[in-house]
């Protein structure tokens, strides 16, 4: 790392691991080192371990324990759940919107050349992706439903119940039974969310988002599926291969601490996003995407702003940026067309906001004066770069 | 004659020079400039590098040989080169060591050939026509797919009597053309892009000796852009024998242009503004001309007229060996030489924001020069030159992956 102060913005990719929870975890991996399927004490201590922890999560997302698989992590727990549908029996087909993380939405395209039919829908504008239009997109071989929680480029929060419902009442009417999954890494202890009452057939969360370890994921299913990956049938099946009973461990006490602030950090998140947007529009030609979020909107999470710099390259403030050590990312390329920014093509947003833009994502420690050192920062290198 | 021999360990190498054949009076001066070349890419090891009758020999450590046969693929200068086989001075041994060479360019079916015999160790119970007779003939009865052919051979069976004796055939597989350094020294302009590179190795190969010159932008450009430019920098070091590689932050000169120029001649006034650098660099430098990867036609910039536009700000030597080549010849190129998957990283070496859109594609040579003058660019690229960074790659070792 570098000597100088620096300001970590990038939450969304990564957020800095609760520093006592990853060493008990550490110690808990050389002391209870049994392999949970293990039937000799060593086995059954890992074993029970891992049962509390997942009784820990389950209560924290308010869901019973045996609905909760362990996993590597979001990206694992998306394609246990995406996979599934080559169970089924053809024709089949799925749908996802637009705006999946590459974690769902690469996954699609790979079922989609298994002769999955894919059904792809758009967002509006604002980033959101209606209950109606996916209702639409239901047929009768639709198998699975698979739209994120919270989008991790925009921040939009996606009408998740009101998805679940549309969907269950147009599968009604064409016949189909589809399983509903959602990617809720980023939303789990940022925005509410709640699984069971969402009434989603299944829902994917990774641990290093909310000051887990990386390498920990869940998902969480309401009903059971059909896997394609087999081996030792740990984990009902689902996922096979041994546990990671340490990280489960941690997962889980990352989740029950990230959920206890959760509102404390939501509040503390939404008074930063506010300073964030005040500053950004004193910034003349900058704008957040969508231009039509405001700050205190209650359909964004306050946590994940995207903001565009007009006739400045997002890599390229993001190298400016880090020389003066803050901290963002961009899925933007300076290099035309060969790359593209998924997700805001899919809102319609024009290219040359779309490549102008970084993702500003907040965490449980960011501060004011990290936004403050961004907006200065963005400021001198919007006014010496622009071109 | 060869040197004598260290030890029996050695390896033994043949060297087969190119168009240094060809020169006269300067003769000595090439063959030397080549000695010197293989000399200084071995440098540290112990080899012995003597040359007989248009040929060199190469005598190195056996622990060595991976390293001899690497310099001798990429010096230019050298035509083909072979290791000799060793073994016992018998007619049989001899016999053996001639199948093993010959036969595997039977596999592409019959070959007309003739031995070439040579006896320094006189008590040897063949003199050199009876060494090419006898093994010839076996060689016929061993192998139906041979044809003598003592004016057109396709193969040439060498054995040398000496100590021991030697059995080799001399392959093509040197980089030819001339020693670098014979034709002095260059300035190449090094983009990142897949052209400049393939324009540097032909120069090389012509004798030229080269220094890199790289315009960097950053923070438009990237470091891992730079970092590109730099591996097909020491890319080509191994051809050149090392290599300098000179930056200059042209983040500035960019944004004057942006300010000051039309959006249609930001592409032109931006290499004529490199070639203005290029020009002081190889100035400064004492170097004799300037090489670009340019190609008629292959992008708007590279037209005839732009190309006078940009060419009348140096009126140093201005070598575009890919003018005429095209593009998929190009890079065919870049693959043998071990450019190609360095250039095609995907790290761009200018930002689509300072593209325009249309750009200009005849430039009116008077109305553009005057126009261009009148902005006064030659502070900002002279400064930039203040600030000039260099880096030496070394002619490193690293045998690059067969094409």
């Amino acid at each position: 790392m570098r000597s100088m102060t620096s300001h970590y913005l990038d939450w969304a990719a990564t957020a800095p691991p609760f520093a006592d929870i990853q060493i008990a975890a550490a110690d808990f991996a050389s002391t209870t080192y049994g392999n949970p399927s293990s039937a000799h004490t060593a086995g059954r201590a890992a074993g029970e371990a891992l049962e509390q922890a997942r009784a820990r999560f389950a209560g924290v997302i308010g869901a019973p324990s045996n609905s909760i698989v362990w996993t590597s992590g979001g990206t694992e727990a998306d394609s246990i759940a995406l996979l599934s549908v080559l169970r089924r029996q053809r024709p089949v087909s799925i749908v996802v919107s637009a705006i999946e993380h590459d974690a769902v939405y690469q996954q699609a395209k790979t079922l989609s050349e298994l002769g999955v039919q894919l059904i792809v829908v758009r967002p509006s504008g604002d980033g959101t992706v209606s209950p109606g239009s996916v209702a639409d997109a239901i047929r009768r071989d639709t198998a699975l439903v698979s739209v994120m929680a919270v989008n991790n480029e925009t921040g939009a929060i996606q009408p998740i119940a009101a998805i679940v419902e549309a969907v269950r009442a147009a599968s009604a009417a064409a016949g189909a039974d589809p399983f509903v999954h959602t990617d809720a890494v980023q939303s789990f202890g940022k925005v509410p969310f709640d699984a069971a009452g969402f009434r989603v057939d299944a829902a994917s969360f990774s641990g290093h988002k909310f000051g887990g370890p990386r390498g920990t994921g869940a998902l969480y299913l309401r009903r059971p599926l059909e896997t394609l990956a087999r081996g030792g049938g740990q984990e009902r099946g689902i996922r096979p291969g041994t546990v990671n009973v340490p990280g489960a461990w941690a997962f889980a006490a990352a989740a029950e601490r990230a959920l206890h602030r959760r509102q404390q950090s939501y509040d503390e998140a939404a008074v930063l996003e506010r300073q964030l947007f005040d500053g950004i529009r004193s910034i003349s030609g900058a704008t957040v995407l969508p231009e039509c979020r405001n700050a205190g909107a209650p359909g964004y999470s306050p946590y994940i702003t995207c903001v565009a710099f007009p006739g400045l390259g997002g890599e390229t403030l993001a190298r400016v940026l880090d020389d003066g050590g803050v901290f963002v990312s961009t899925g933007a390329a300076c290099s035309g067309a060969r790359k593209e920014r998924r997700v805001l093509d899919a809102m319609g947003v024009p290219r040359e906001l779309s490549f102008s833009s970084v993702r500003v994502s907040f965490g449980r420690d960011t501060t004011a004066e990290d936004v403050n050192a961004f907006l200065e920062k963005a400021t001198d290198a919007y006014r010496r770069f622009k071109v | 004659m060869i040197a004598p021999h260290v030890s029996d360990t050695d390896a033994l190498y043949l060297i087969k020079v190119g168009e240094i054949h060809l020169k006269d009076g300067n003769r000595t001066e090439f063959d030397d400039r080549l000695k010197y070349d293989i000399k200084h890419r071995l440098a540290g090891i112990k080899t012995e590098l003597s040359s007989r009758e248009g040929r060199f020999y190469l005598r190195i450590d056996e622990k060595e040989s991976t390293r001899a046969e690497y310099v001798l693929s990429h010096t230019p200068g050298v035509n083909g080169w072979a290791r000799a086989h060793r073994v016992r001075k018998d007619i049989e041994s001899i016999e053996e060591a001639a199948a093993t060479v010959i036969s595997p360019y039977l596999e592409a079916g019959p070959q007309s050939f003739k031995i070439e015999a040579r006896r320094s160790d006189k008590g040897f119970p063949l003199d050199s026509y009876g060494v090419a007779r006898e093994i010839g003939g076996r060689l016929l009865r061993r192998f139906p797919g041979l044809s003598v052919d003592v004016h057109t051979p396709a193969l040439v069976v060498n054995i040398e009597i000496r100590e021991k004796a030697y059995v080799f055939i001399l392959g093509g597989s040197g980089v030819r053309g001339l020693p670098v350094g014979s034709g002095g020294r260059g300035l190449l302009l090094l983009s990142g892009g897949i052209d400049s590179p393939v324009a540097g190795f032909r120069m090389l190969s012509r004798g030229l000796a080269l220094e890199s010159l790289h315009f960097h932008s950053y923070p438009y450009t990237s470091r891992e852009a730079w970092e590109k430019v730099r591996d097909l920098a020491s890319a080509l070091a191994c051809y050149a024998g090392g290599m300098l590689l000179h930056t200059l932050s042209f983040t500035e000169v960019q944004l004057k242009i942006q300010k000051d120029a039309r959006e249609e001649y930001a592409t032109l006034y931006l290499r004529a503004c490199m070639m203005m650098a290029a020009d002081m660099v190889a100035k400064k430098l004492k170097l004799n001309s300037i090489v670009t990867g340019e190609s008629l036609g292959q992008v708007a910039s590279q037209t005839a007229e732009n190309m006078r536009f940009t060419g009348s700000f140096t009126d140093m030597a201005l070598l575009r060996p890919l003018v005429g080549t095209d593009k998929e010849d190009i890079m065919r190129q870049a693959r043998t030489i071990g450019t190609y998957d360095l250039s095609i990283q995907p790290y761009d070496d200018c930002c689509v924001l300072f593209t325009p859109k249309h750009p200009v594609l005849k430039a009116a040579y008077e109305k553009s020069r005057e126009e261009f003058l009148a902005m006064g660019f030659e502070k900002s690229v002279a400064e930039t030159i203040d600030s000039m960074n260099t880096v030496r790659l070394p002619c490193a070792f690293t045998p690059l992956r067969e094409p």
